[in-house]
């Protein structure tokens, strides 16, 4: 029995190798056909359907995603690739397609968020949604957040499909509206009604992707974890009157010096070991002048430390947030009338707070920075996206990504934190282990006032096809059947 | 021709000192009985929703144009806009004197409406008083100017000049819809020797009227706005150029900021007049911040900051931040955040050297500080004459109805006397009894809980009409 049962499971061995060398074969056959896209010949393609995207108008609020959706759609059905329409709101829907693979592994989710944050349309030099190509660019609201991705994925998908690339793992593309303040109608929706459509081993979203310095490439970054958005409210009440008299109390100048006192305060600085391997990854790479900031960054004597944040918060404002819970007074409001003293000015603080961050006392401190009994500060009624876990950086995703940033970027990788928060804080939240990337952008676009969120965010369109390239080739080594 | 008449003229005189005697001595107005007219009155225009913008004074040219009508009283409406009516009323005399001209502004500023403990057009009467949008800016002058044309013409007191009355739109802010207009398209409607208009009144200190105010020489009015530019993106990623921020810190500075103390002839009075009446305690403060002392200056500056902020804002031209517009959404750093001053320069104050001031203490090259594009309001070419018959008239009530004093002030708010005094009108600015507590406690005009006690609108109307026979009745 023992003997007999023993000789069975050798027969189903080999015949599992000859399986795994048939495959194999098949395989090189595979990559022996030229099945690598044509990348030059795409590039009007992917143009195409990134201006298509970025021409349709998802400011949230208030959406209308079922803008980027209805398009996305008659995409997937003229080329046969099943897909599905979700939707708390049908103005605010979501969309699933799904490419089958043969089911060896679990699924790999790709995914781009359809809103953008409004626009202040006057400041825009090319209107926002134009997607104006101007000098290798192409400016518009959401060209690198996050219309790039929901490009990527879905060309990603088309080319899947049309390369018939054998899977072995089902590769989902899910464009989700409402990233921008509004989850419950994306991502959240989806997770809690939807979750079979999408659940997957692994996930890749916004929130990482390639520095470039002086116009070349030189790291890559994978989001492995993120801050967490808390919003910080402050009131001020005073008594209102003619504003011929002025008034001890008046509620604006006390919210003005609270926001001055505020807005200049710069809270600790605190590493966690993503931002750690980053900054240390980061002055390995960097040319000696500027790694000596990195360097100094994390050293334990507090001059040192303190040179170093001076230089990296007026020259490097994206490496001053990774260091700190960051504040930002993005909003104040106050009086309505310029002859009436108002009795109360209200203003709103951005802050997105380290994973380890308590919130309660991180409250108290900026009570004391403000220090005026006549200004309440507090946390609004918001919708905080749950904390989550940060991603393994000894994965098979971290290691695909790693590999193809060397083949077309020939950078290294360095995991990050990223400042703002994604939808791929409800999925890791799931327990799945999720990755941020994204296309090359100019370091130097941020402070220059080119950056996401800005009145002329923009793309260069190398760095697009680029990052389609990557995705793709991500995605391929992940998902296709050895 | 020249005798008869003469001996008409002085039959006429006769008849008419009789008349006027018999008409007082039958008891001319009964106060308190008239009370609850002058009430509802009030309360009637109180309720009228003018709140400017959008204004619709109408409502109130309409209102009143009845109740002139009703009275027998001629009133005509005028109007740039339909729904923003002047309304002039005139009681003719016997031409011996020029006109004098009452008026009374009929739009209200906005309301917060959620700030209101009793709705801003309510006119709830509680505990004393009434509350509402309007209860001391201005409906108690046009209250006043209204009750006093009433009873000008049910006593059929005799006049020697024409009695006119207008109730004017856009006071707030928009006067090219009232006196503006009036003053360039009907001025024979309303042209006069003196007008009297809002800007003064009695002032109580702990419940007891302890002078009476008549403005005789405004502020003026001038906004400046700063303008702050930074780099705008993703609020995760705070930046050194936030215009906020940087706003912020100008808006502070600036708000902290006393400019420099300076007495004009008018505050002079003012506070030399105030010192000898004001309790001792408080008369050190009046003296000290006459003071060439720069210490003693200083510390009466800074009492007078924190206990009497309509004096402080007297001694200066003065500097009140009350609008702050910036961000549009929590997440996103705006490039641009704007801010609006309230300036009231003194009337000697050189605005292109103020405004280098500002620049001086905002003292940050990302916030841009320059004048609002406003409609200024004309510098007056007369000031209102202290050796006036008016003003002693003014005096002699203020001793009768209110057993006070009288003293000069600047208004450190601009008025329609304006464009008047710019024509050459001499005014004079008075209203109802107020509460010098009640500034700074936010009862105050313009503030969320604007009231005027019930005593004191009936005050202020026998104070109006004793001022006005005074001035106008046949002699």
């Amino acid at each position: 029995m023992i003997r007999s049962a023993k000789a069975l499971a050798e027969r189903r061995r080999s015949s599992e190798r000859l399986a795994l060398l048939l495959s194999v074969f098949a395989f090189a056959v595979l990559q022996s056909q030229p099945i690598s896209p044509d990348w030059r010949a795409l590039e009007s393609e992917i143009m195409r359907h990134y201006q298509a995207v970025l021409r349709l108008d998802t400011t949230n609020p208030p959406g209308n995603e079922h803008l980027a959706v209805d398009y996305l759609k008659q995409l997937f059905d003229a080329e046969g690739i099943p897909s599905q329409v979700f939707a708390l709101d049908p103005n605010r829907s979501n969309i699933v397609a799904r490419l089958k693979g043969n089911g060896k592994k679990r699924p790999l989710l790709i995914m781009g968020h359809t809103d953008d944050v409004t626009v202040d349309a006057s400041k825009w030099r090319f209107p926002p949604f134009s997607a104006t190509r101007d000098g290798g660019y192409v400016y518009a609201r959401g060209t690198v957040d996050d219309k790039d991705n929901l490009t990527a994925g879905l060309m990603t998908i088309l080319l899947l499909h049309r390369q018939r690339v054998p899977l072995d793992r089902d590769v989902i593309f899910l464009a989700e509206s409402g990233e921008e303040g509004n989850s419950n109608f994306g991502i959240q929706f989806m997770v809690a009604q939807h979750f079979d459509q999408i659940d997957a081993e692994y996930c890749f979203a916004e929130g990482g992707g390639v520095t470039r310095i002086g116009g070349a490439p030189r790291f890559a970054t994978v989001q492995a974890t993120e801050k967490s958005p808390r919003g910080i409210e402050l009131v001020s009440h005073g008594i209102s009157g003619h504003g011929s008299i002025p008034l001890k109390s008046n509620a604006i100048v006390h919210l003005a010096a609270a926001v001055a006192r505020v807005g200049e305060w710069r809270p600790e600085v605190r590493f966690n070991e993503t931002t750690g391997s980053y900054f240390r990854g980061l002055a390995a790479i960097s040319p000696p002048d500027v790694a000596a900031h990195y360097r100094d960054i994390l050293s334990t004597d507090p001059k040192v430390r303190a040179a170093a944040d001076d230089w990296i918060v007026e020259h490097e404002p994206q490496h001053a947030s990774m260091l700190r819970t960051s504040v930002s007074p993005n909003i104040f409001t106050g009086g309505y009338r310029s002859n009436v003293i108002p009795s109360e000015a209200k203003a709103t603080l951005d802050v997105r707070m380290l994973p380890d961050e308590d919130p309660a006392a991180f409250l108290e401190q900026v009570k004391r920075v403000i220090n005026d009994p006549a200004v309440e500060a507090r946390f609004p009624a918001q919708n905080n996206r749950p904390p989550a876990a940060a991603a393994r950086l000894d994965s098979e995703p971290f290691k695909a990504i790693e590999a193809a940033n060397t083949r077309i970027y020939a950078v290294p990788t360095l995991p990050t934190m990223s400042t703002f928060a994604t939808d791929m804080a409800q999925l890791r939240a799931k327990g799945m282990q999720c990755y941020g990337i994204g296309p090359a952008v100019d370091l130097e676009d941020g402070p220059k006032g080119f950056g996401m969120h800005s009145d002329q965010e923009r793309l260069l369109e190398t760095e697009l096809y680029r990052f389609v390239r990557f995705n793709y080739e991500v995605v391929v080594d992940l998902a296709g059947a050895r | 021709m020249r005798g008869q008449g003469t001996w008409t003229w002085g039959l006429a005189v006769a008849l008419t000192a009789f008349m006027f005697a018999r008409g007082f001595a039958q008891g001319g107005p009964d106060w308190k009985a008239l009370e609850p007219e002058m009430m509802e009155q009030f309360q009637a225009v109180l309720r009228l929703d003018t709140r400017n913008p959008p204004g619709n004074e109408h409502i109130v040219a309409e209102y009143l144009k009845g109740v002139f009508d009703k009275a027998g009283i001629p009133a005509q409406i005028f109007a740039l806009d339909a729904n923003r009516s002047n309304v002039v009323a005139r009681l003719k005399g016997n031409g011996k004197k020029k006109p004098i001209l009452i008026m009374g502004h009929s739009d209200v500023v906005t309301v917060d409406d959620a700030k209101w403990k009793f709705p801003a057009f309510s006119a709830t009467r509680e505990g004393g008083y009434v509350y509402a949008r309007g209860t001391v800016d201005d409906k108690d002058n046009l209250t006043g100017g209204l009750m006093t044309m009433l009873l000008l013409k049910r006593y059929n007191v005799p006049l020697d000049r024409d009695v006119i009355f207008l109730s004017e739109a856009g006071e707030e802010g928009a006067s090219n819809f009232g006196i503006g207009y009036m003053v360039s398209q009907h001025y024979p409607e309303i042209e006069a020797e003196y007008c009297l208009a809002e800007g003064g009144g009695a002032i109580r200190i702990g419940g007891v009227a302890k002078y009476t105010t008549v403005e005789t020489l405004e502020k003026i009015p001038r906004g400046i706005e700063l303008v702050a530019h930074g780099i705008s993106g993703h609020g995760s990623i705070p930046l050194k150029s936030n215009a906020i921020v940087h706003l912020a810190g100008a808006v502070a500075r600036v708000g902290q900021w006393r400019p420099e103390i300076r007495f004009n002839e008018t505050t002079g009075t003012y506070f030399r007049g105030l010192a000898t009446i004001a309790a001792p305690e408080n008369a050190k403060y009046y003296r000290d911040v006459l003071s060439t002392d720069p210490k003693l200056r200083a510390a009466a500056d800074e009492w007078l900051f924190e206990n009497e902020p309509l004096h402080s804002s007297m001694l200066r031209t003065s500097v009140s931040p009350n609008i702050f517009a910036g961000g549009y959404r929590s997440n996103v750093i705006p490039s641009e955040a704007k801010a609006t001053l309230d300036v009231r320069a003194l009337p000697d104050e050189d605005p292109a050297a103020f405004l280098e001031q500002v620049k001086k203490i905002v003292n940050d090259p990302a916030v841009d500080v320059h004048f609002t594009a406003q409609n200024v309001r004309p510098a007056s070419k007369f000031d209102a004459r202290l050796d006036s018959e008016p003003y002693k008239v003014l005096e002699a009530a203020a001793k009768r109805v209110y057993n006070t004093v009288t003293l000069p002030t600047m208004s450190t708010g601009a008025t329609d006397m304006a464009q008047l005094r710019a024509r050459g009108v001499q005014c004079f600015g008075i209203g109802a009894a107020i509460d010098m507590e009640d500034g700074p406690k936010g009862f105050g005009m313009h503030s969320d809980q604007e009231r005027l006690l019930e005593s004191e609108l009936y005050r202020f109307v026998r104070y109006n009409y004793e001022v006005v026979v005074d001035l106008a009745r046949a002699k």
